[in-house]
């Protein structure tokens, strides 16, 4: 499957949900299969913090990876190509192909740095109807997304429920716990003391690769769990003997020493530093008496969420308290928790039972009846 | 499991059209399948075990991953009409807060279990046998509840029976059921 990254350029400003605006918007994003006569096949996915628009396929034949989350888009599979026009867009605050803090600001000429306004989770979904209005769509039949991309389904949900009519919500949470806040926070601190930040301004010149590579490290340790990272690397070596130095000795300190470096050539410091803080900030509770009163106006949307037992960043009493809110609320909530070893990283990697209930979940979705019509 | 199967036909009848059901320990979705197909029932259930949720989703239903108790203190107050207990109080280590809950969150609660004073079992524990599951058979620990026991439970729970149906060996049994019953299956509500 060759994919191509298209484009567009809403030449408006947006109203972020800090009070300040960002425009003009560019948005990258991707679409995979066949939008239908009706327009009513369309499902939006949804990336997680280092994700981008190509989640599946390939965009020349000689590429060595596809993309992020092929094992489950594409003909035949959880996400099937040949029934639902996908759609996967890379969020503003991000740094492959949409407005971020890399890109040049109109009204300096030169990258915006710091001076990019903060984005929410809601903002970006704000950016994401308008790629769905430009593209024609009345509603999702689906939007789904794990972690991040789980965050921005539940958004979707709560802002556009008469657009929204299911939300597929993997390895997420309605808000994040103060111990992924802290590890955010380490991962950024990590970011900002290395000399090259130089407070964000560094476009132009040596990138703060360092300390990106440290926040980077970090994030996998936290995407894996205790059991996965003995399965994987165990106490072992990379040569026979301890060698009583600093070199890189254990199979485990390699591994995330070549992510950390790995991810420097392919992301923007800043950019990370954005959209941890939108993950922070995420809590749809925040100003109500409730979780539960963030679903109170919700009437048709149905629910599939889905958790992972050793996922420590977010664990499953998070989908929980997220499905009670659901249910208090007398919605129609789904709830499976996956029995895996993966840790966080499970919701890429366990995709046939995933695969299993997504189709099924989806097959009743589309045959109960959707009263609410939209006119774009 | 026939005998399972005349307790999911008991509970069938028992239930009106179009109610909202909730069923605890709803396994595969046998029985919540059957109430939405032939009563046009509202279902949802709550199930401890993975592959048996993922059978509930096949199946088209809505179900809730977790045990009964996480599941029951999902709900507001008499969310549902009827909340079932299938063939589950007798593996319950606290059936009193069950069924309180079940009547804070169901109009009516339906409770099924093996009769434990059935006459046979009843020979079997005079010859020195045991009642319940043998030792051997890797059954979970389970309790062995008579009419009597459960009437009390429902007293308990401040509560008062509606309806039962009682299924023995051929059928529906009408006489003598704390002797003659092996299944007892009983609708219950606040008094």
């Amino acid at each position: 499957m060759i994919v191509q990254t298209q484009y567009v350029t809403f030449e408006r400003e947006l109203r972020l949900h800090s009070g300040a605006t960002l425009g003009p918007i560019t948005l990258a994003y991707e679409t995979y299969g066949t939008l239908n006569q009706d327009r009513n096949n369309a499902i939006l996915i949804c990336h997680a913090w280092s994700g981008d628009a190509h989640v599946a396929g390939y965009h020349t034949p000689n590429d060595s990876k596809p993309g992020w989350w092929d094992e489950a888009v594409g003909p035949g599979k959880a996400f099937d190509t040949d029934k639902y026009f996908i759609v996967c867009s890379n969020t503003i605050g991000g740094c492959s192909g949409s407005t971020g803090p890399a890109s040049i600001n109109p009204k300096t000429g030169r990258p915006y740095s710091l001076s990019f306004p903060i984005v929410t989770i809601s903002d970006m979904v704000e950016a994401q109807r308008w790629l769905m209005d430009h593209l024609g769509l009345p509603y999702w039949v689906s939007v789904t997304g794990g972690s991040m991309g789980g965050m921005q389904a539940l958004q979707w949900a709560v802002s556009y429920p008469e657009r929204t009519r299911s939300a597929i919500v993997l390895a997420a949470t309605a808000a994040l716990s103060p111990q992924t806040i802290a590890l955010n926070e380490v991962a950024r601190q990590a970011i900002y003391a290395d000399p090259n930040w130089n407070k964000g301004d560094y476009y132009g010149k040596a990138p703060p690769n360092a300390g990106l590579a440290v926040a980077r490290m970090i994030g996998h340790i936290t995407f894996l769990s205790d059991t996965s990272m003995r399965e994987k690397f165990g106490r072992r070596l990379k040569n026979e003997k301890f060698g009583y130095s600093f070199e890189t000795e254990f199979e485990v300190e390699s591994y995330l020493r070549y992510r950390g470096n790995a991810f420097t050539k392919r992301f923007d410091a800043n950019s990370f530093l954005y959209l941890s803080k939108a993950m922070d900030y995420f809590d749809l509770a925040y100003g109500l008496p409730s979780l539960a009163s963030a679903f109170r106006h919700i009437v048709d949307t149905r629910f599939l969420v889905v958790s992972y037992t050793s996922d420590w960043l977010y664990p499953s009493w998070q989908s929980k308290e997220l499905v009670r809110a659901l249910l208090q609320n007398g919605l129609d909530a789904t709830y499976v928790e996956i029995d895996s070893t993966y840790g966080h990283d499970a919701f890429l990697l366990e995709v046939d039972r995933l695969a299993e209930i997504t189709r099924d979940f989806l097959k009743r979705v589309e045959t109960t009846d959707w009263r609410v019509t939209v006119s774009i | 499991m026939a005998s399972h199967r005349l307790d999911l036909e008991a509970i069938i009848d028992l239930i009106p059209p179009k109610a909202r059901v909730l069923d605890l320990g709803c396994g595969d979705g046998l029985l919540l399948a059957m109430l939405a197909q032939r009563r046009q029932a509202i279902a949802r259930g709550v199930e401890l075990v993975e592959a048996n949720v993922r059978a509930c989703i096949a199946r088209g239903l809505s179900v809730r991953q977790g045990n009964i108790e996480e599941g029951l203190a999902d709900y507001s107050d008499q969310a549902f009409d009827y909340v079932i207990l299938s063939e589950t109080l007798a593996y319950l280590d606290r059936p009193l807060p069950v069924v309180i809950e079940m009547l804070r969150v169901g109009k009516h609660a339906v409770i099924s279990f093996d009769n434990a004073g059935y006459w046979a079992d009843r020979w079997r524990a005079l010859r020195g046998d045991a009642t319940g599951n043998d030792l051997c058979s890797g059954d979970p620990r389970a309790r062995a509840i008579t009419l009597p026991q459960f009437a009390t439970l429902v007293a308990c729970a401040g509560a008062r029976v509606e309806q039962h149906i009682f299924v023995g060996r051929r059928g529906r049994v009408h006489h003598w059921p704390a002797l003659f019953a092996r299944i007892a299956v009983y609708v219950i509500s606040r008094s």
